[in-house]
Parts: C-alpha cells; sequence; structure tokens
C-alpha cells in the first residue's frame, strides 16, 4: 500500500511539474462535449487560435451531453483557477447562473460558444459565436420543400391516411437540440400548412392538435442520448404508418438513424426505405457518406471550426479589454452535388 | 465498537487519514490555486452529495450486503421532487419532503426483497436500480428538471448550497455525518448492524430480529439516497432523466477507501468521510493540475484497488489472530 | 479372502492437548469388507485421515504388502491406490457421469477436450463394474445410492486403487438402496478390492462384513471375526471404559418438581415425533448418535428452525415459537453445537455479544448505555470466570471454552430459566471442561432448567437426572439416571437395520 501510494504521488510529481509552468494569458474552454467529430473539429478551432493569439487553454468535454454534473464540476475546478476568460458552452442555462455570478463578480469575462448560454442573465456573457439553430434547421424544412414532388406529396394527405413528417431528436435538454427541433417544425408546419391541414404529435413540448390533418409533423425524443436509445427511436419512427420524411436534429440523430436502417443501406434506392426522405444536420463521416450516396437528400452544417476559433478568438480580446459582440458562424446546406466544392468540403468535418 | 484489541490494525486505520493530508498538501504546492479557500470550498461542495449516498450505503455495507440502486434512486427521488413542484403545483418544502419519502421507499423495497423474499442483495438492488432509472424517466416525461430559483425560489440555494460564500451544504454533510455516526456507534441499530455482519444467524438465534433490522438498514439507505437527492440538485441544479447509473459505485467506493469491508462486520462513518473527502480532494487536485476527467477516474481506481488491498491486509491480519487461539479438536 | 494388504502399527497422533490415537492397528486384507467400529470421537475418523494422508502420524508405520510405505499428503495415499468416500460426495451435481469421474484428467484432443473419448472411457469403465448408468446422465438426476456408485467408480477409475475406505456409506439410504450397495460391494470384494467400512449400524455390519475393529477414546480395543461375535459384544467392545468420571447415582430432581417445559409430538425433516417434559431444576441428557435428531429437536424448542408440526408449552402454557426471538421471549436459550457458526459474533468485543440478546435492556433513551453493559458483562466475567484481557476484547481471540462461556453470559443475561447446551464440552480442553460442569450444576442449583446434548457418554451420566435416547430422528427411550448404564443407551441409540 505504501508502494501504491509513492508511485502514485511520483507519477503526480512528474505530471504536476510539467503543469506549474507560468503562462501569460490562461483561457477556460468549457464545451458541451469531446467524442462527436464536431468537438473535434471544434477543439482544433480552439487549439489554432490558441497558438495563434500565444495563449494557454484548457479544453474540456464532458462524455455525453446529458452529462450536466460533470460539466459543472469541471467549470467549478477551472473557476478556481481563475482564468483571464472562459468560454462556454452550457449543456444548462440552470445549472452555471451561480458561477456566472461569480465570473462577473471577479472580472472573468464569459464568451458563449456554439450553443451558448441560452437565456442568460443580462450583461453575464460578453458576446457569443455560434450557429441560429432555429434559422438553421428551417433551412432543412425549406430544401425539403424544394424537392420535386414533396409539395404534392403534402397535399395528397388525407385524415384517413396521413403523410407523416418525422424529427428525430436524442433529446428535450439542450437548447441547440430543442432550438433545431422547434425551428424545423415551425417551418415545416408554416410551409406545410399552405397545402394541408397540419398536426404536430409525439411530444408535448411541441404538440399543436388539429382536427382532420392531412400532414402530421412527428416529434420523436430518444429516452437517452445513448445510440442504443436513439437507435430505438428511430426504429420507433420507421414503424410509423405514411412516414414520408425524416429530419435528424445532430450527428447523434443521425448516428442512432443510420444504425437503424442498416448502417443506411435500407435508404439507397430500392432499399427497405428507398424511397423515404431524410435529411441530417451536422457532418461527421458516416453522414457525410450518406448524403453523397444519396441517402440522404442533404443536412445542414454549421462551421465548428469557426465555432472554436471564434469563440477563443473573443475570449483573448475580452481578457485584453476590447469590445466584443456576438459573431454568427452560418449555416449551409449540403447535398451529394456540392458537398465536394472547396466552400462546403471546409464546413463538412469527418 | 472498535476495540484497541490489535494495535497494528490500528495503525492501518491510520492510513487513510494520511494519504488524505499527503494527496492535500500535494496538489497545494503543485495545483493551480488548489490551496486555499475557494479550493477548499470546491473540495467541500464536491463531496455533497457523493457523502449522503457513502454515508447511507455504509449501514448496508456493514451488514456485509451492497446497494447498487442509490444513484439512480438519487436523481429518481430528484426528479420525482422536479415533477412535484414544476408539473403537480406543490410547493417545493413538500416536494422536498417527497424526494426524501421516495428514496425511503426505493430503499424499504430493497430490504423487502432482500430480508423476506430472500434476495441476494446485488440482484434486489441492481433490479431497483433499473427500476428507478426507468421510473424516473417516466414520471418526467424524459424531461430534465430544474433546481434554480426559478423553480424552488431565492432560498432554496442559501439553505442547502452556499450562502453568500459560505458552503452551508457542509454543515448539513456534518451533520449528516454526526447523525449516522451516532447511529451507528450508539444505537440498537447500529450495534445489531454490525451483529448482523459480522454473524447474521447468531444474533437472529440470540432473538435478535434481524429481518426487520436489515429492512430498516436498507431503507435508511434509501433514505440518504433521497438527500443525496436534495444536494445534488442544490450544486449541479439540473437532474437528468435516465442519469445516476455509475454514481453508487463512486460512493461505495468511498466506503471501501475508508476502510469498510466489503464482506461485512466491520466499518466506521469517520473512515466513509474521510474516503470520500480523498475522492474529492483527488478530483479537485487533478484538474488544478490540468488533468481531465478521465485522468481522475483512472487514478480514484488505482486508490480504489489500494484500499481493498489494505481491506485484505487487515482480514488476513484478523485471521491470524484467530489461528493464535488454542487449536480445537473435533 | 486373499493376502494383507495392509498393515498400520502402533500409530500415535497427538493434538494440541488431545491424545487422538494411542497405539492403534488396523489390518486389511484383499477382498475383505473390514468394519471400522467406535463412538463418536472414538479415532475412526483420525486414523482414515492419518491412511489418506489428511494428518501425518507422530510415531508408527504403514505397510503395503509388507513394505513400509511414505503418506506425506493425498496425493501420496491416491498413488498408492488409496481411495476414500466421504459420508457427503464429492461429486459435481450439474457435471455428467463422465466428467465427474474423470474430472483433472479429462482426455484431450490438443487444446481440446475429447468428450467423445472420455465417454467411450466412461462407459467401459462402468460396465466392467457392472453398474448400469450412461456415461452422459446428469449426476443430480440420481438416486443418492447410485450417485455414490458413481463416486465408489470414480474412485476406481484410478487404476490401481486396491483400498476403498467407505465413511458411513449407508446413512443417506433407503433399504433397497443398501441392498444394491451391499450388492455392490460384495462385487468389489470378488476383485479384490479391499474395504474399511465406517459405519454405526450394527445389523448390517453384521450382514456385509468379515472382520471388525473397534476402537474407543483414541485406543485400539480389538479386531474380532464378524461370524463369531454377537452386536451386544460389539457394543460392549465399544463403551466398555474406565470411567474416570463418577455417574450420577440418582436424580436431584425432587418428583414434585413443576414441569418448565413440554414438548408435543414435535415434527420436522429430521425429527419424528418427538414429545418430552424438563421439570425446575433437572438437567434432562439427550443421547444418540451424530445425525440422530437432537441438535434438530433442539433448534425446534428455540425457534432456529420452523417445525412442521407439534406444540411447545413453557410453565404449562402454550406457547407460539416460530422464530428464535419468540423463543427468548419464553426464556428458552440455545447454546449451539457450533458457537462460532451460531452462537458468537467473533469480530465484535466480550461485551457485545454478551448483551447481544438484551440489548434493549440497556438503552438510556434510544442510545446504547455502553457503561452499563460494560459493567453487567464485567459482572459475568467475574461470576462464571471468563479468562479476558478486557470485556472489550473481541471474542475472535478468546479459547473455545472461554467463548462457551460468552455464549452462556447472553443467556445469563437475558435471565432464560431454560438453557439447551449443545455439546457444550466440544473442543474445550479438560480443566474448562469441568470448570462448565460445575455451572451448569449450580444453574440448577438456582432453579434454572437444562437440556444437555452429549455425544459423550460419560459426561451424560455424571450431569443428567435424565436421559433420553435417539435415532435417526425418532425418541427410542427415556430413562432415570438410577437406571441409566452405557450399554443401555448405547443399545437404543445404535440403528438397527
Amino acid at each position: 500500500m505504501k508502494k501504491l501510494f509513492a508511485l502514485v504521488l511520483a507519477l503526480m510529481l512528474v505530471l504536476g511539474a510539467v503543469a506549474v509552468a507560468e503562462e501569460p494569458l490562461y483561457i477556460s474552454v468549457i464545451s458541451k462535449g469531446e467524442q462527436h467529430a464536431f468537438w473535434q473539429t471544434v477543439r482544433t478551432g480552439c487549439e489554432e487560435a490558441a497558438a495563434e493569439y500565444g495563449v494557454e487553454m484548457y479544453y474540456y468535454g464532458p462524455p455525453s451531453e446529458s452529462d450536466i454534473q460533470l460539466q459543472v464540476e469541471a467549470l467549478n475546478s477551472e473557476l478556481v483557477k481563475e482564468p483571464d476568460a472562459l468560454c462556454l458552452a452550457a449543456l444548462s442555462t440552470e445549472s452555471v447562473l451561480t458561477q456566472l455570478e461569480q465570473c462577473a463578480a471577479n472580472g472573468i469575462p464569459v464568451v458563449g460558444f456554439d450553443s451558448g448560454v441560452p437565456d442568460a442573465p443580462e450583461g453575464s456573457i460578453v458576446a457569443t459565436a455560434s450557429t441560429n439553430n432555429q434559422n438553421a434547421a428551417a433551412l432543412a424544412a425549406e430544401e425539403m420543400l424544394k424537392l420535386e414532388g414533396f409539395a404534392d406529396a403534402l397535399a395528397a394527405g388525407t385524415p384517413e391516411a396521413p403523410v407523416v413528417i418525422a424529427v428525430l431528436s436524442q433529446d428535450a435538454t439542450s437548447e441547440s437540440v430543442t432550438g433545431r427541433t422547434t425551428g424545423f417544425v415551425n417551418k415545416m408546419y408554416e410551409l406545410a400548412s399552405e397545402y394541408n391541414t397540419v398536426a404536430v404529435q409525439g411530444h408535448d413540448l411541441w404538440a399543436k392538435e388539429a382536427e382532420g390533418a392531412g400532414v402530421i409533423i412527428h416529434v420523436e425524443i430518444a429516452a437517452t442520448p445513448e445510440v442504443t436509445d436513439v437507435t430505438n427511436a428511430s426504429n420507433a419512427i420507421l414503424n410509423l404508418d405514411g412516414l414520408y420524411a425524416v429530419f435528424c436534429s445532430n450527428e447523434g440523430a443521425v448516428t442512432g438513424f443510420l444504425a437503424a436502417t442498416s448502417g443506411g443501406n435500407d435508404l439507397a434506392d430500392g432499399g427497405l426505405y428507398g424511397d423515404l426522405i431524410v435529411a441530417g444536420f451536422d457532418a461527421g463521416a458516416p453522414q457525410k457518406e450518406a448524403v453523397r450516396n444519396g441517402w440522404f437528400v442533404g443536412s445542414v452544417t454549421q462551421d465548428p471550426y469557426r465555432i472554436g476559433y471564434l469563440a477563443v478568438e473573443l475570449a483573448v480580446k475580452a481578457a485584453n479589454g476590447e469590445e466584443v459582440s456576438d459573431v454568427d458562424t452560418g449555416a449551409q446546406w449540403y447535398t451529394a452535388e456540392n458537398i465536394d466544392d472547396p466552400e462546403i468540403a471546409m464546413l463538412v468535418y469527418d | 465498537m472498535q476495540s484497541n484489541a490489535n494495535r497494528k490494525l490500528n495503525m492501518q486505520k491510520l492510513l487513510a487519514p494520511a494519504a488524505l493530508v499527503i494527496l492535500y498538501v500535494f496538489f497545494s504546492i503543485f495545483g493551480k490555486n488548489f490551496f486555499g479557500y475557494e479550493g477548499f470550498k470546491q473540495i467541500l461542495q464536491s463531496s455533497y452529495y457523493i457523502g449522503f449516498m457513502a454515508f447511507g450505503v455504509t449501514f448496508v455495507i456493514i451488514t456485509g450486503g451492497i446497494d447498487l440502486s442509490i444513484g439512480t434512486v438519487m436523481m429518481c427521488s430528484a426528479i420525482i421532487g422536479g415533477t412535484a413542484f414544476t408539473n403537480w403545483g406543490w410547493p417545493v418544502p413538500l416536494a422536498l419532503v417527497l424526494v426524501l419519502i421516495s428514496g425511503l421507499f426505493f430503499g424499504l423495497c430493497n430490504g423487502l426483497m432482500i430480508a423476506k423474499a430472500k434476495l441476494p442483495p446485488f440482484i434486489a438492488t441492481l433490479g431497483t436500480m433499473m427500476v428507478s432509472q426507468g421510473f424516473g424517466s417516466i414520471i418526467s416525461n424524459v424531461r430534465t428538471m430544474h433546481y434554480s430559483p426559478t423553480y424552488v425560489g431565492d432560498w432554496f440555494r442559501p439553505v442547502f448550497y452556499i450562502s453568500g460564500n459560505f458552503p452551508v451544504g457542509a454543515i448539513w454533510l456534518l451533520g449528516a455525518f454526526a447523525i449516522a455516526a451516532f447511529v451507528l456507534n450508539k444505537t440498537r441499530l447500529g450495534r445489531y448492524n454490525f451483529a448482523i455482519g459480522s454473524n447474521e444467524e447468531a444474533a437472529r438465534l440470540s432473538g435478535v430480529k434481524t429481518d426487520r433490522w436489515k429492512i430498516a438498514i436498507y431503507a435508511i439507505c434509501g433514505l440518504f439516497a433521497g438527500f443525496a437527492g436534495i444536494f445534488f440538485g442544490a450544486a449541479y441544479t439540473t437532474i437528468t432523466p435516465g442519469k445516476g447509473n455509475g454514481e453508487e459505485l463512486n460512493a461505495i467506493a468511498a466506503v471501501v477507501i475508508g476502510g469498510t469491508s466489503m464482506s461485512g462486520g466491520s466499518g466506521s462513518m469517520v473512515g466513509t468521510l474521510i474516503g470520500v473527502l480523498i475522492m474529492s480532494t483527488l478530483k479537485k487536485g487533478l484538474s488544478s493540475v490540468g488533468l481531465q476527467a478521465h485522468w481522475q477516474t483512472f487514478f480514484t481506481g488505482f486508490v480504489v484497488i489500494g484500499a481493498v488491498l489494505l481491506d485484505n491486509a487487515r482480514n488476513r491480519a484478523a485471521n491470524k489472530v484467530k489461528i493464535a487461539a488454542p487449536a480445537v479438536k473435533k | 479372502m486373499g493376502e494383507v494388504l495392509l498393515q498400520m502399527r502402533g500409530i500415535q497422533k497427538y493434538f494440541p492437548g488431545v491424545h487422538a490415537l494411542d497405539d492403534c492397528h488396523f489390518e486389511l486384507k484383499s477382498g475383505e469388507v473390514h468394519a471400522l467400529v467406535g463412538e463418536n470421537g472414538a479415532g475412526k475418523s483420525t486414523m482414515m485421515k492419518v491412511l489418506t494422508g489428511v494428518y501425518q502420524m507422530d510415531a508408527g508405520e504403514i505397510l503395503l504388502d509388507g513394505k513400509p510405505v511414505q503418506i506425506h499428503d493425498t496425493r501420496d495415499a491416491q498413488a498408492l491406490g488409496i481411495s476414500i468416500i466421504h459420508q457427503e460426495l464429492n461429486l459435481m451435481k450439474d457435471l455428467t457421469v463422465a466428467e465427474n469421474i474423470f474430472i483433472g484428467r479429462e482426455p484431450m484432443n490438443g487444446i481440446l477436450l475429447n468428450k467423445r473419448k472420455q465417454n467411450e472411457m466412461a462407459a467401459e469403465l462402468l460396465s466392467s463394474l457392472s453398474i448400469d448408468i450412461s456415461p452422459t446422465t446428469i449426476v443430480g438426476t440420481l438416486t443418492v445410492a447410485r450417485q455414490q456408485m458413481v463416486e465408489i467408480a470414480k474412485a476406481l477409475s484410478y487404476d490401481n486403487t486396491r483400498i476403498l475406505i467407505m465413511d458411513e456409506p449407508s446413512a443417506a439410504l433407503t433399504e433397497s438402496e443398501i441392498e444394491e450397495l451391499f450388492r455392490f460391494i460384495r462385487d468389489l470384494k470378488a476383485r479384490g478390492v479391499g474395504i474399511v467400512y465406517i459405519s454405526h449400524r450394527m445389523g448390517e455390519l453384521k450382514e456385509i462384513s468379515d472382520r471388525i475393529t473397534v476402537m474407543r477414546d483414541g485406543q485400539y480395543i480389538g479386531t474380532v471375526n464378524t461370524a463369531e461375535v454377537t452386536m451386544d459384544e460389539i457394543i460392549r467392545m465399544m463403551v466398555g471404559r474406565v470411567i474416570y468420571e463418577q455417574p450420577k447415582e440418582k436424580s436431584n430432581v425432587p418428583p414434585d418438581a413443576p414441569i418448565v417445559l413440554e414438548a408435543r409430538h414435535l415434527l420436522s425433516k429430521d425429527v419424528k415425533d418427538v414429545s418430552f417434559v424438563l421439570h425446575k431444576g433437572e438437567i434432562l441428557g439427550f443421547a444418540g448418535l451424530m445425525g440422530a435428531g437432537r441438535t434438530e429437536t433442539a433448534r425446534l424448542v428455540s425457534g432456529a428452525d420452523k417445525r412442521l408440526g407439534g406444540e411447545i408449552l413453557v410453565n404449562g402454557k402454550e406457547v407460539n415459537i416460530q422464530t428464535p426471538a419468540d423463543a427468548v421471549k419464553a426464556g428458552i436459550g440455545y447454546l449451539s453445537e457450533d458457537r462460532k457458526r451460531y452462537g458468537l459474533c467473533l469480530p465484535l468485543s466480550v461485551a457485545d455479544n454478551t448483551v447481544m440478546a438484551t440489548l434493549h435492556h440497556f438503552l438510556k433513551g434510544s442510545v446504547v448505555n455502553d457503561k452499563k453493559i460494560r459493567e453487567v458483562s464485567h459482572t459475568y466475567r467475574e461470576q462464571i470466570n471468563i479468562k479476558t484481557p478486557s470485556v472489550d476484547t473481541k471474542v475472535v481471540s478468546l479459547s473455545g471454552g472461554n467463548q462457551q462461556k460468552v455464549v452462556l453470559a447472553k443467556w445469563l443475561v437475558r435471565d432464560c430459566d431454560i438453557l439447551i447446551f449443545d455439546e457444550p464440552t466440544r473442543g474445550i480442553d479438560v480443566g474448562a471442561k469441568s470448570e462448565i460442569y460445575k455451572l451448569m450444576n449450580r444453574l440448577v442449583a438456582e432453579g434454572k432448567s437444562i437440556i444437555m446434548i452429549s455425544s459423550e457418554l460419560p459426561e451424560l451420566l455424571r450431569m443428567s437426572d435424565r436421559i433420553i435416547v435417539m435415532c435417526e430422528g425418532v425418541k427410542t427411550g427415556e430413562m432415570d439416571i438410577s437406571e441409566a448404564t452405557q450399554e443401555k443407551i448405547m443399545a437404543l441409540a445404535a440403528p438397527r437395520i
């Protein structure tokens, strides 16, 4: 036992000695994840910005997007280190209110990024680098409607045999995912109402009853964001009668949906769900493949690299006392046709 | 209870507090801003919910049992309470009572299954773990519950978590520790707790209603998990359905680090408190030297294994005592 | 009967404080069934453990085929062709017959098990022994008798096995199964295997054995040809010891002493319709061989096991004893034969164990009053002379006799009027024994009543006022101490098959 402790202590001595050297500026980045390819690209953006500005940067991402507690713990630990600025993508705004107050009291500027810190108290966030999720998801609804025959299909729905458009989301907790869900549902509701009576079903947050609806927008929320539960939710969607189109609201949802369709093979022409119209969000290798193969009609992408890069850039500026303001990092619709165009290829990470 | 029969055993008991001091000093030297009021406050604050669970499960482990359900029961209880004040319009204090009752109820079910239906504790509490995890999602309709001022009022955090810059939760934690230690060392339940853990059949044949006491012990463990739920809510404000899995193992690890034997019959609340603080110090300390969460679990693993090795060494020492008694001919 | 296979000569074995085997002899011829008999503790098992290498003898010699051999461990014994079939069968019930027989030496095919070969080998072995069992049968589905045959087959599958020790092979068998077993044993005899047959059942010795060796108190008493003796003579050899302790001549209980405990028609799996009464101030002895149902009877009276029928009356009133707590409440205290398993919490202190049954009397509000507990424990430590450094010492570090006294103290604190001593002196040295006897006499003098279960006849004769004899779950006799003799008790205790 004594030997073991000695060993552990020795290990820690070495690691500690490395960590103890002084740096000029220290920026803490508390993100929402680490595993998804999306967050890897965000992290690359952060690291390159940090290198460019010559600051020390600490990046934290919880193992999954439901690990609110771990994120709060990490945030607490970082605040003890008194960083010069903080970049924060909160999993839950409610959980970080005290910490935001503490930052304000200690003069630590907080920069939001990605989904940022929605509904944060006035003045607690100096600026946010993010995609407008509602607008981005609405883009998917608009692009779907541009498809040949989509409007006709909506019009053809009857109360007896309604046309079903499903939204698959991994949770109803994260602001970005709920924002996208809302953005898609509202836009689709608005557009489809021009052709038919529309009802929204599946989850009470979005539910809208309607008499004799010919189009049903079905919202499916996974039990947990774990891939197995998302896959179960996907299977539930695929079993819906009259299913016509599906929108997967982030990379997690896409992964689960592809898992439920034999890795996407069922979506190929002549496959089990060959006629299904599927749109995704974000990128990652499987989704890119799905788009390139035409299994997906297209996907919306944010620009994770710019999100990470701009977040750290804003933080450095704020730490130096400069005025900063919100930055929109933008969104694009990509399809099999334009996926390899340089300006799109840059946005869709692997 | 812990008699002074064997001095060597007591020396080994000093190792855990010594390890705590060494860790604290080490990180104070090498950690960024670790030493000081803020750092100390952080250690305490990340101890609250683990502490409550660990105190409760210490009782169970001393009986020689195990409770795998406390992590999810903690979350489920907090979600039930959250649903009560969010969706059913209950006043918050009443909802908090419901949190405790929920924890107590799950513990009671564990106790009944183990004492009356004679299920192995591992199986019974594994079942409860899954049931409570699912139930939290069902009752909340997979919605996150918030214990933030908007929902529970401004009084909640100053009462349970932090007031000004004073960690109020620490008072609760120490209070709970004092009560748990008192119950374990000074009451009939505590005494029977050790008796059941060291020889349940002998206790039963002495006329001790072991079944009833075991039910009570598991119920207490559940009640503590309910308390943990309130403090988890106070510290992290957001309770996500379907989580909590794995927290029970953190609590059990703290108990084991504190020197309570998994085979039952011996253990102490002081040990558990120290075990909890060691876990928190390690957690905060490693992040203060810039190591991420996976490093924390990595090192905690070593500490747990070390502590169990210590437990084994202690058992071997105890067995030696046995052999020293005059040989017996059948 | 063939030539002499095995000779054990002048075997000496000491355990700390006990002379377990004193100049013991044993001889076995090939094709012979040689019975080894004696009371519990006579040294039969120790003798066989020396032969199978479990124990090392301190003096003496073992000759196989006239040549001295050294047996250091069980593997040596196996290599010499000595196998033992224990009373508790050592079979894995969920595996097949073939798997059981060849466990640990399975025929292999590279790194894979060769199941086919294993089954063939087993089939061959079984048919050579004329055992009609398929090698692929799951052992747990066989009757106990047939399981026993599998075990014997396993022993004989070590191709050199020439000596087979059978420890109470008939104990768990029905009569027709015993017939089957005997046929099988005769078969083995015909093959020249020498069999050591340990049994309590006098009747079956007559039927199956060729010679009988009697042991008593670790000493060799004699070897006789079965055909030439009567069973009464064997019993006399078994019990005809010099009595060191003077038996009690007559009961100390006045004839008009009130009945404190009455059991009527007690019934359970192991107890068949047992009734008895216990008077105030009486020591009631329970005699019988191991497995006679005495402990089981005591466990019914003390609520440790659930009874299937019968009534228990304390002081003339029926009490509903379902749990130990009920019995304790009725003033019945049970001192188990296995105090480590059933009597004490070994890791806890003397004081904690002393008040285990009475903790509710030591509460101040809801707080345990440790000061008072220590005082009371201290009082009893003085009173019954428990030798311990302090009442805070853990009982695990006390000697057997002192542990026994702690259990006694537990019931005395509870003020139990009825005490059941189950083998109270087992594993206790001579000095502590007489102290326990004195204590028991003092307790009855103080008006308590005692049931004493013991396998040591001299002890029963010395202590009891009245003796009940049990055999195989049935009460076979009851006698006043003035009429009791060892021979009489032994005759009632031995199963008559």
